[in-house]
């Protein structure tokens, strides 16, 4: 299950590309991300998680949806992706994957969701998952991981939230076009990235600290 | 605003009906079927929200409608019918100019479909509708969707303490302390529930909607018309092309059955809802 995917999204690719017509790189693009988000999803749910496993999570989630409300007021200025970085480092990649798709689907429920909704998701879980494969159970430093923040908000959210527009709304997409999307894109994602490596710097510490306490008292969480 | 007919059905029905139309909207690009979803789709949207959804859409989709239209006879130069050359000498045809307005629909359409599914699709829908295929997932979802006011709240009442002992704290001094009572309330609540059995089979789920035969009805009526329209692009029947020269159907026996079924898919919640409005009218004049 876990290697899945590596065989069947090159297939998806390939039949996509040969077979399919009009808008084939949307269709193409959907099924790549379902097939990348489900078997985390799945593995998840087969290993029955705990209550102090499922209600640690959900916490994070609502922090970090709470955190994008409370800063609603400022485009793109948002704590989530800080929040959600800070969960893939205290608790590995798979739950930072999950915390990350979570928060989008939840903070949608209060900012509208949309054709976006599975696009954020997966962007912003991968920020989780790679999180934890970079940090998790490591000594942390705040430098490295502000330098991730930054990063993750520009190459990976921008990255995958970017040309996920031109390929919604574009019919026939054309290379100018993903490159005009980049451009525009790219002030609103280098606020994301302040944004992130303000709340990383400010809250980083405090908030691991507190994960790592949780730990040591109650075990593994 | 009283309440909408099509969100009294079962949440699968929603589901269903948003899954086919915003997926048949995306997909079927043909300037009538895009006609017929916008119509229905911005119809049941000014039902259900009324004014509200009218300077949404005047304020946020007209630019952006303005934006789509405009980039693509920019960037692309398919098509015969050329109009004018950009400064670089690449053209402008007729046809690119044509798809970027089709487009542009298509961008606006499914934009208000969603703005339908956010009033109809409400969460605790979607929390039951995740939990049949993902139960672990599903309870992420509803408890913090439930955190998120019981967190503002517990700012509040950290913030009133603080301030009770004659302290200034900084907002985030307040959010660390709240951060610390969500994590301890965390193990709590789970402790509380693992006490109360969670985890153990044969577990039964609070769920307010059952499975009618007016919601079996409803998901047939959808399937046949998702049959049809299938079944029509499968033969043939629905045929459009916007490069190098725009040609398509427009009638013909099948083409009419497409768009007749797109119509009566599309138009399904807000029919309910004219009907719905109809008969408290009649009624209400009757009292």
């Amino acid at each position: 299950m876990k290697y899945f995917p590596l065989i069947t999204i090159p297939l998806t690719i390939f039949a996509g590309i040969h077979l399919l017509g009009d808008r084939r790189f949307l269709i193409i693009a959907g099924l790549v991300l379902i097939q990348a988000m489900l078997p985390i999803i799945v593995l998840f749910e087969g290993r029955k998680p705990p209550a102090r496993v499922l209600v640690t999570m959900a916490t994070l989630c609502a922090i970090a949806v709470a955190g994008r409300i409370a800063f609603f007021m400022l485009p793109q200025f948002k704590p989530m992706l800080a929040l959600v970085i800070i969960s893939g480092t205290a608790l590995g990649k798979e739950k930072g994957f999950l915390i990350g798709a979570a928060t989008i689907i939840v903070s949608n429920m209060f900012f509208g969701q949309g054709p976006w909704t599975p696009w954020q998701m997966f962007a912003l879980g991968s920020i989780g998952y790679v999180a934890g494969v970079i940090f998790y159970e490591k000594k942390i430093r705040r430098i490295p991981l502000a330098i991730y923040g930054a990063l993750a908000a520009i190459i990976i959210y921008g990255g995958i939230m970017n040309p996920a527009s031109v390929l919604m709304f574009q019919p026939q997409p054309t290379a100018e076009m993903f490159i005009l999307a980049y451009a525009t894109g790219f002030p609103f994602d280098a606020v994301h990235a302040v944004a992130t490596v303000v709340f990383l710097l400010l809250t980083a510490r405090p908030m691991l600290e507190k994960i790592e306490r949780m730990k040591v008292k109650y075990g593994d969480v | 605003m009283h309440r909408d007919a099509f969100s009294t059905y079962h949440p699968l029905v929603n589901l269903a009906f948003f899954v086919s139309v915003i997926g048949f909207a995306m997909f079927l690009l043909h300037p009538v079927a895009l006609g017929i979803s916008f119509v229905c789709a911005a119809g049941y949207v000014l039902c259900i929200k009324g004014k509200k959804a009218l300077r949404f859409g005047l304020i946020f989709m007209l630019p952006m409608l303005l934006f789509t239209a405009a980039m693509n006879p920019l960037f692309n130069h398919q098509g015969v019918t050329i109009v004018a050359f950009l400064p670089n000498g690449n053209p402008v045809t007729r046809e690119a100019i044509i798809y970027g307005i089709a487009a542009a629909i298509m961008l606006i359409t499914v934009i208000t479909w969603f703005a339908c599914v956010n009033a109809i699709l409400t969460g605790d829908k979607m929390v039951y509708l995740f939990g049949r295929v993902a139960p672990a997932l599903s309870l992420i979802l509803s408890m913090s969707l439930r955190f998120v006011p019981r967190f503002i709240a517990q700012a509040k009442i950290i913030s009133n303490a603080q301030k009770a002992l004659g302290r200034k704290t900084s907002p985030f001094k307040i959010l660390s302390m709240l951060v610390s009572w969500a994590l301890e309330n965390a193990i709590e609540t789970a402790d509380s529930m693992k006490a109360r059995g969670y985890g153990l089979p044969n577990r039964t789920a609070f769920s307010i909607f059952t499975f009618t035969q007016r919601d079996a009805l409803a998901l047939l009526f959808f399937a046949l018309n998702i049959a049809v329209i299938l079944a029509g692009v499968a033969a043939g029947a629905y045929r459009f092309r916007y490069f190098p020269d725009i040609q398509g159907e427009w009638t013909g026996a099948g083409t009419l059955a497409v768009f007749t079924a797109y119509f009566l898919l599309c138009a399904f919640p807000l029919f309910l809802h004219v009907k719905e409005a109809l008969y408290w009218k009649r009624t209400a004049s009757v009292i």
